[in-house]
């Protein structure tokens, strides 16, 4: 299994390529909405793109919801891993 | 040519955004590329008997419903002739080989007693499942008008459960399961894709009344097409949208076939939504919405059959379609593995006569029965009038078979049946410009999530059952909201709520 680091890096990667975004400015304090310019139509392509990708099943909405920079998603996804791993 | 908005395709979808539009004051063109307005809900005739292949009945027309409050703004209810099928209309469902017979009331409270005494064993589960279709409906403003519209559509939904397990946790009865799932039919998804969320909208509007309208599909056309004439819209056939034109950052116009371009603000697009992004230059979506609508998964198609039959159903039946299942088997397969002739099949008389005919003299039905686009695939580079070898072979092989099986089993209320025409995925994909020859649009199951009305491109919104919900009710609604996006949506709720 890849570390959390190299999982990082890799959905930095994809988001970069699927949304188009400059992987420059995907600084962990960055804000999807404000600083990146994603939008609430943009969430569910990136739940889309987050299980295609990674093989994983986003089903926590309030944690989705909470999901302000991209440090927050990262940590997001780093705690789905690891819960789905051990299921 | 200069409008406010563009309504692509004319189907209920499109009728129903126009004509919403066009009452709240805008300038409305509606582009359709068939010779015809009205999409799948238009009557073909053949022989002289005229057929419905999309609309047969339909719930959600009882008084202050929603189709009902629909059509009354748009001035379309008071043009139509509607028959409320209850209280003792049903849908009947056997199963091969079995005797057990089901008749599926239009009604809460009949349809809990016939399962009730057809499943004695199984009454707490019934009532929980009834309850719990009741329930999700409560909290869906289209079913409930007295819930404000905005946070339904834009708050964050809860994955939907799986429809399995839920029926699992109700009844072990492979025949309850069966008749429970059977809505099934009116949205297109297989069981093991089947949310109960989805379920339960098809299903509740199913339980709560049937209606039909008098003439068919073909009148709630010819309703829509002299409201909208009356409100002022044009309405253009032959007239295949080819592209969205973008200035800026927002919707510009739409460019039709023949080279005309019609300036416009904004843009509904009713039809399958994977024609989107051919129609707009790449840039204007993200890499991820892209090849979100290219790759959609698709509803079920349809193999039907259309004909007369020998004597007059609806005198000899009391039943509107009657519904062969599988033996605890399923009302659709998962795939194509399962060869047609065991798949399910349902027979309905087409409604009405073509009005210069006496109904005595043609009594027309119609046979469906589930078809995966893998069924046709073999034939798929053909197009009408020029379809591949063997294909012919095939079709009147499937359409011999489906009347055989309806013979053998309706007989004794159809007598001989005679049929015209026989489609497949083929056709419908074809006809209703319908990839795969999906009849209910991108699959609303569990694993994909629909588009939204809205899309990123401001000025460019998604409409028809590929959005909100299937059937009559689910386009008109992707329609409505639409609409209602134009024009600023809870205030068109509210007064859409305070019409009648």
């Amino acid at each position: 299994m890849i570390t959390d680091d190299e999982l990082c890096r890799k959905v930095i990667e994809v988001l970069a390529q699927e949304f188009e975004l400059d992987p420059e400015e995907m600084v962990p304090e960055a804000t999807l909405y404000d600083d990146l310019g994603l939008d609430s139509l943009d969430a569910v392509d990136m739940v889309v793109v987050l299980e295609k990708t990674f093989g994983m099943k986003v089903t926590d909405e309030a944690a989705l919801r909470s999901i302000r920079t991209v440090d927050d998603l990262m940590q997001f996804v780093i705690r789905l891993r690891a819960e789905q791993s051990r299921a | 040519m200069k409008t406010d908005v563009v309504v692509i395709g004319s189907g209920i979808s499109g009728l129903t955004a126009a004509t919403l539009l066009a009452l709240a004051g805008k300038d409305v063109v509606i582009v359709e590329r068939r010779n015809l307005f009205g999409g799948s809900i238009r009557r073909f005739k053949r022989n002289g008997v005229g057929f419905d292949v999309g609309f047969h009945y339909t719930g959600c027309l009882g008084d202050g419903e929603i189709l009902d409050l629909l059509w009354k703004r748009c001035g379309v209810r008071d043009r139509v002739e509607v028959d409320p099928v209850f209280p003792d209309g049903y849908d009947q469902y056997e199963f091969f080989g079995g005797n057990t017979v089901v008749r599926g009331y239009f009604s809460y409270a009949r349809v809990g007693e016939e399962l009730k005494s057809c499943f004695p064993g199984e009454k707490a589960g019934i009532d929980s499942y009834l309850r719990e279709i009741r329930d999700v409906c409560s909290q869906v403003p289209f079913y409930n008008p007295d819930l404000p519209l905005a946070p339904f559509l834009r708050g964050y939904k809860s994955r939907p459960r799986p429809l399995a397990s839920f029926l699992d946790s109700v009844t072990t009865d492979p025949e309850l399961r069966s008749v429970l799932a059977a809505p099934a039919f009116l949205y297109g998804v297989p069981l093991n894709q089947c949310s109960l969320e989805t379920h339960a909208l098809v299903a509740h509007g199913y339980y709560s009344g049937a209606y039909t309208v008098k003439g068919g599909g073909q009148t709630v056309v010819d309703g829509f097409l002299a409201a909208l004439e009356k409100a002022g819209a044009k309405l253009l056939s032959s007239s295949k949208a080819v592209s969205i034109r973008v200035d800026g950052d927002r919707v510009a116009g739409v460019e039709i076939e023949d080279g005309k371009c019609i300036a416009c603000s904004d843009v509904i697009f009713s039809g399958h939504p994977s024609s989107v992004p051919g129609m707009v230059p790449d840039s204007v979506f993200r890499p991820a919405y892209r090849k979100r609508l290219l790759t959609l998964k698709n509803s079920l198609s349809m193999f039907a059959v259309f004909g007369t039959a020998e004597k007059d159903f609806r005198v000899q039946a009391n039943g509107l379609n009657y519904y062969l299942l599988p033996e605890g088997g399923e009302m659709l397969s998962a795939d194509d593995s399962t060869p047609p002739a065991l798949r399910s099949m349902m027979i309905a008389s087409t409604g009405g006569e073509w009005p210069e005919f006496k109904p005595s003299l043609r009594n027309g039905i119609i046979i469906l029965r589930p078809g995966f686009w893998e069924d046709v695939k073999a034939f798929a580079v053909s197009r009408p009038g020029n379809r591949a070898a063997g294909y012919e072979k095939f079709k009147a092989e499937v359409g011999a078979e489906m009347v055989e099986t309806a013979e053998k089993r309706w007989g004794h209320f159809t007598g001989r049946i005679e049929p015209f025409a026989v489609g497949t995925p083929l056709t419908f994909r074809d006809e209703l410009a319908a990839p795969g020859g999906c009849v209910y649009g991108a699959m609303h199951c569990l694993d994909q999530f629909t588009p939204d009305v809205r899309t990123r491109l401001p000025g460019l919104y998604l409409a028809g059952q590929s959005t909100l919900m299937t059937g009559v009710v689910g386009a008109s609604i992707g329609g409505m909201t639409a609409a209602g996006e134009i024009v600023g949506l809870e205030p068109f709720w509210e007064s859409l709520r305070s019409w009648c």
